[in-house]
C-alpha cells in the first residue's frame, strides 16, 4: 500500500470531517510530531546522538524518536478501537500507518523548513538547531531531503508497528514491552554496571567482563538479544503464573486430603523458604557497599534516608490514613538533636571540647523519644481533622518547624542560620576512614529495625484499627476504637522512625542547616510512599529507589535529567496509579468499578437481572 | 430487666428537634421495633444512644450506667452495638479482619504487644480471628467461605450479614439494627425475620431495629415504637401500634386516617 496515497486519502477524509475516527487519529500523530520536534528542538537529539544503545545499530536519539513513532501508531490503534468504529487488524494497520504518517511529516516539514530558512536564522531563537543537527544527524549523512523522506517513512513503518503491538494479545505485548524496556535500561545503566563488575572483580576476585555486555558506547548485540529475551521470558513467566493462579479451583472445592497436602506444603515453603529468602537479601545487602563502590555508596544511603522517612509517613498516612504533609518537622528533630547532643560545637558543650556532651549511640534513643513527644504534640492539635484540612494544617506545622529553628529566637541554641557543625561520625576513629560504607551498616541497621515495626505493626490489632480508622473513622469509633489514642499512636510511631532517617542525616552531612528542612522533604517522602504503593512496606523501598536512584540513573543526560525525571513519574502515576509494589487490596481498590462491573455481568449473565441493585461505589467514605 | 432506659430525651439541630423529648426502653431479650416515617428522629436517636451525638438534655441509661457524654467507642465497649442505614463497611478490608476489628474492644495488644509479640498477644490474635469466624459461621455458609473476600466485593445482601456480624463481633448484650431489610427482596427480608429470632434465641441479645416494612415488624417485635417528629406517638403490640389513629395519621396523611386502616 502507497502510503503517499494513503496519507492523501486521509487528508481528505479530515477535509469533509466526515469521520470523526479519523481525525482523532490525525490528532494523535499531530501530538506525536510534536514531540519528536519537541526533542529536536530543546537539543535532545543532537545531544543524545553520541550515545549508542545497541552498538552500531542505533542511537539513543533515534531510539528517542522511534519510540515516540511507535507510540504514536500504538495510541492511535487504541482510540480507534476505543471509539468502537472498525476493529482488526487491518483498520488497526491504517491508523498507525496515517498517525505515523503525520507525526513523521512533521517532523520532515520540520528539518525542510529550517534547512530552506537556514539554520543561522532560526538558531537566534532555537539554538539547537545546530548544522550538525540537520545536515548531518538527520540527514543520515546526506542531503535534507532524503533525511526528511526517511524520517517520514520511518514514521509510516514504527506507526504500522506500533498499531500491530497494540493489536496483540495482552501477554505478548507485555511480555515484548517488557523484553524491550529491559534492553533499554540495561543499556542506560552501562556506567553503574560497568563499575559494578569493576568491583565484584576487583573485591571478590570474580572476572566478569563488560564486554560481552557493552561496547565502548552502547551494547552490543548480543546482549541486547539476550537482555531482550530475558525481560521477555520473565514476563511470559510470570503471565502465565498468575493464570494458573486464577484458573486454578477455589479452595473450597478442594478435597480435604489435597487441602491438607497443601497445607503442609506451604508451611514448609513458607517458614523455610522465607528463611532462606531473608537470609540471601540480608547477605546481598551486606555486600552491597563492596559491590557498589564508595561514590555510590554514599547513594545509597540518601537513598536509605528516604526508605527510614518513607516507612515512617507510610504509618501515618498508608497505614492510619492520616495526610500528613509536614512529616519534615520529625525529620528536622531527629537531625538537630543529634547535633545538639554530639557536636562539639553545640551550646551544650563546653568551650574549646572536642567531643560532644553525648556518643551518637548513647545520643540516639533520647533523640527517638524526642521525636515521638514532637508527633505527639503535632497529633494533639489535630486530632479533630480530617482530609485536606488535616493536610494543610500539618503543612504549617512543617513551616513553624523550618522557621523556628533559623529564627534568632532559638539561635543560641540551634545555631540559627549558622546552622550546627562538626557533628563526628558515630563510630571510633579508625572506623570513619571509609565512611560511606560504614554509614551505610548504621542504615541498612535502621531500616531493617524500621521494616520489622512497621510489619509487625501492620498485621496487628493496632493495623486493624488503624485500617478501620484509614476506611471510616465514625464507624471505627462505633466499633469500640479509641480513635483519639490510635492517631496519636500513628503520629508519635512516624514520628520516631522518621527521626531515625534525620539522624543518619545530622552524621552523614556532618553539619545541619535549617535550609534542608523545607517543604521538598516532606514532599518527597510523601512521593516515595506513593509511587511505591500507599501502605506497601516493599513498596517504600523501591519507591525511595526510584526517587532518588533514578535522578543518578539518568545523570548522564544532564540538563535534561529533571525532565526526563519529571515525565517518568507523570507517565508511572498515570500506567500505574496503584504504585509501583503495592498492596493487594490497593490494587484492587482502584480496579474496585472494572471488578463490580464484571461482576454485575456475571450476575447477570447467569440469571439475569439481580434482584436488588441499590449498590455502588459511591458509598464509601465521606 | 430494664436494660436501656431513655428518659425525656432532646437533641435539636438549630432550629429542629430531631428527638424532642423521646422516653424509650427495651428490656432484655426483648425485640423492639421502631417505626415512623422519614425524617421522623429514629435514626438520630439511634445516633445519640451510641454516642455519636450528644443529647441537649435528657437522661440515657445502660444497666443503671449513664451514657450521657461518653463516646462511641465506650458505649459499645459498655455492650451496644450497632449498624447503619446505609452500609458502612470497612470496604477494603476483608470479611475476617471487618469481624476481627469488631473483637477490638474486647481486647487489648498495643503496640508493644504488636511488636515484640509475647505469647499472651499471639494467643489473643489467634483468639480474636477463632471469635471473628464464629460470629462470620453464624451466618452458615453466606460470609465464612467468603472470608479473605473484600468487603466491597460482597453482594448486598451479605453486606448487610457482615455488618451484622461485625456488630455482633464487639460481643453486645443490646443490638441496634438501623433499616436492616432496605433494599431487600422479600426472600432475604423473611430469611433477616429468622436470623432475628436467632439473635435472641441462640445469642440472648436484647434487640432494637428500626423498620419501615410492615409485614416484617408484624413478624419480628415483641413491642413496637411508632415516633413522628421527634416524639413517641405510640406503642404497645403491631396490632395495637398499628390501628392506632395516630400512627395511620402519621403515615397517610390526616384524610385518609378517618375512615381507612393500614
Amino acid at each position: 500500500m502507497s502510503t503517499r496515497a494513503l496519507a492523501g486519502r486521509a487528508s481528505v477524509m479530515t477535509a469533509d470531517g466526515r469521520t470523526g475516527s479519523t481525525r482523532s487519529t490525525v490528532t494523535v500523530g499531530m501530538i506525536g510530531g510534536l514531540v519528536a520536534v519537541y526533542f529536536m528542538v530543546v537539543g535532545m537529539v543532537e545531544k543524545f546522538d553520541a550515545r549508542g544503545i545497541i552498538a552500531g545499530v542505533i542511537g539513543l536519539s533515534f531510539t528517542l524518536l522511534a519510540i515516540t513513532a511507535a507510540g504514536t501508531g500504538y495510541m492511535a490503534a487504541r482510540s480507534r478501537e476505543r471509539a468502537g468504529m472498525a476493529t482488526g487488524l487491518a483498520s488497526a494497520a491504517s491508523a498507525g500507518a496515517l498517525a505515523g504518517a503525520v507525526a513523521g511529516a512533521l517532523s520532515a516539514v520540520t528539518i525542510l523548513a529550517v534547512d530552506l530558512i537556514g539554520e543561522e536564522h532560526v538558531r537566534t531563537m532555537f539554538q539547537s538547531f545546530t548544522p550538525r543537527l540537520i545536515e548531518g544527524i538527520l540527514s543520515f549523512g546526506r542531503t535534507v531531503g532524503f533525511g526528511a523522506m526517511v524520517l517520514f517513512a520511518a514514521g509510516v513503518s514504527l506507526g504500522v508497528l506500533g498499531a500491530l503491538l497494540q493489536q496483540t494479545a495482552p501477554r505478548m505485548r507485555r511480555a515484548i514491552l517488557t523484553g524491550l524496556g529491559t534492553l533499554l535500561v540495561i543499556s542506560m545503566a552501562e556506567p553503574f554496571l560497568t563499575q559494578v563488575f569493576r568491583n565484584v572483580t576487583d573485591n571478590f576476585g570474580i572476572p566478569i567482563s563488560r564486554d560481552w555486555l557493552y561496547e565502548r558506547s552502547g551494547m552490543t548485540v548480543l546482549g541486547a538479544i539476550l537482555m531482550f529475551a530475558l525481560g521477555f521470558a520473565f514476563s511470559w513467566w510470570r503471565s502465565t503464573r498468575a493464570q494458573r493462579a486464577t484458573v486454578s479451583p477455589p479452595a473450597g472445592e478442594r478435597s480435604a486430603d489435597a487441602a491438607g497436602m497443601r497445607s503442609i506444603r506451604g508451611l514448609v515453603r513458607g517458614r523455610a523458604g522465607k528463611m532462606i529468602g531473608f537470609l540471601a537479601v540480608l547477605g546481598l545487602l551486606i555486600l552491597v557497599p563492596r559491590i557498589v563502590g564508595p561514590f555510590l555508596s554514599q547513594v545509597v544511603v540518601i537513598i536509605g534516608i528516604y526508605v527510614l522517612l518513607g516507612l515512617g509517613l507510610n504509618i501515618v498516612v498508608g497505614f492510619a490514613g492520616l495526610l500528613d504533609l509536614g512529616y519534615v518537622a520529625f525529620f528536622a528533630v531527629g537531625a538537630y538533636a543529634v547535633a545538639v547532643f554530639t557536636s562539639p560545637a553545640s551550646y551544650l558543650a563546653a568551650e574549646g571540647a572536642t567531643t560532644g556532651v553525648l556518643n551518637f549511640w548513647v545520643a540516639l534513643p533520647i533523640v527517638v523519644v524526642m521525636a515521638i513527644v514532637a508527633g505527639l504534640m503535632i497529633g494533639a492539635p489535630v486530632l479533630r481533622l480530617r482530609g485536606d484540612y488535616l493536610a494543610i494544617v500539618t503543612l504549617g506545622f512543617g513551616e513553624i518547624a523550618r522557621v523556628l529553628i533559623a529564627s534568632n529566637w532559638l539561635s543560641e541554641y540551634l545555631g540559627g542560620a549558622q546552622g550546627i557543625l562538626r557533628i563526628p561520625p558515630p563510630a571510633p576513629e579508625e572506623w570513619s576512614l571509609r565512611r560511606p560504607q560504614n554509614l551505610y551498616f548504621i542504615v541498612l541497621a535502621f531500616v531493617l529495625i524500621a521494616v520489622f515495626v512497621s510489619t509487625r505493626l501492620k498485621d496487628s490489632r493496632v493495623g486493624r484499627a488503624w485500617a478501620a480508622m484509614r476506611e471510616d473513622e465514625s464507624v471505627a469509633e462505633a466499633m469500640g476504637v479509641s480513635v483519639i489514642n490510635y492517631k496519636l499512636l500513628a503520629f508519635g510511631i512516624g514520628a520516631g522512625v522518621g527521626s531515625l532517617g534525620g539522624a543518619i542525616f545530622a552524621i552523614q552531612v556532618g553539619s545541619v542547616f535549617p535550609n534542608s528542612f523545607d517543604l521538598l522533604v516532606s514532599i518527597n517522602a510523601l512521593s516515595v510512599i506513593v509511587l511505591g504503593g500507599l501502605g506497601s512496606i516493599p513498596g517504600v523501598v523501591v519507591g525511595a529507589l526510584a526517587l532518588v536512584g533514578l535522578p543518578e540513573l539518568l545523570r548522564e543526560f544532564q540538563e535534561f535529567r529533571l525532565l526526563i525525571y519529571g515525565a517518568v513519574l507523570v507517565a508511572l502515576m498515570i500506567l500505574r496509579p496503584e504504585g509501583l509494589l503495592p498492596e493487594v487490596r490497593r490494587k484492587r481498590e482502584l480496579h474496585e468499578r472494572a471488578i463490580e462491573e464484571e461482576q454485575y455481568e456475571e450476575q447477570v449473565g447467569q440469571e439475569g437481572l439481580p434482584p436488588v441493585i441499590e449498590t455502588g461505589p459511591e458509598e464509601r467514605r465521606e | 430487666m430494664r436494660l436501656l432506659e431513655v428518659e425525656n430525651l432532646v437533641k435539636h439541630f438549630g432550629g429542629v428537634a430531631a428527638v424532642d423529648g423521646v422516653d424509650f426502653h427495651a428490656d432484655e431479650k426483648e425485640i423492639v421495633s421502631v417505626i415512623g416515617p422519614n425524617g421522623a428522629g429514629k435514626t438520630t436517636l439511634f445516633n445519640v444512644v451510641t454516642g455519636f451525638f450528644e443529647p441537649d438534655s435528657g437522661k440515657m441509661e445502660f444497666e443503671k450506667l449513664s451514657l450521657v457524654g461518653l463516646k462511641p467507642n465506650r458505649v459499645t465497649k459498655l455492650g451496644i452495638a450497632r449498624t447503619f442505614q446505609q452500609i458502612r463497611l470497612f470496604p477494603n478490608l476483608t470479611v475476617l479482619e471487618n469481624a476481627m476489628v469488631g473483637q477490638h474492644c474486647r481486647t487489648k495488644a498495643g503496640p508493644f504487644g504488636a511488636i515484640i509479640r509475647p505469647p499472651w498477644a499471639v494467643r489473643e490474635e489467634r483468639e480474636i480471628a477463632d471469635r471473628a469466624r464464629e460470629v462470620l459461621g453464624f451466618f452458615g455458609d453466606r460470609l465464612l467461605p467468603m472470608q479473605d473476600t473484600m468487603a466491597f466485593e460482597l453482594s448486598y445482601a451479605d453486606r448487610r450479614r457482615l455488618e451484622i456480624a461485625r456488630a455482633m463481633a464487639t460481643m453486645p448484650k443490646l443490638l441496634l439494627l438501623d433499616e436492616p431489610t432496605a433494599g431487600m427482596n422479600p426472600v432475604e427480608k423473611h430469611g433477616l425475620v429468622e436470623l432475628i429470632g436467632r439473635l435472641r434465641a441462640e445469642r440472648g441479645y436484647t434487640v432494637v431495629l428500626i423498620e419501615h416494612d410492615m409485614p416484617v415488624v408484624k413478624n419480628v417485635s415483641d413491642r413496637v415504637v411508632a415516633i413522628d417528629h421527634g416524639k413517641v406517638i405510640a406503642q404497645g403490640t403491631y396490632d395495637e401500634v398499628s390501628s392506632d389513629p395516630q400512627v395511620i395519621e402519621a403515615y397517610l396523611g390526616k384524610q385518609k386516617a378517618t375512615g381507612q386502616q393500614i
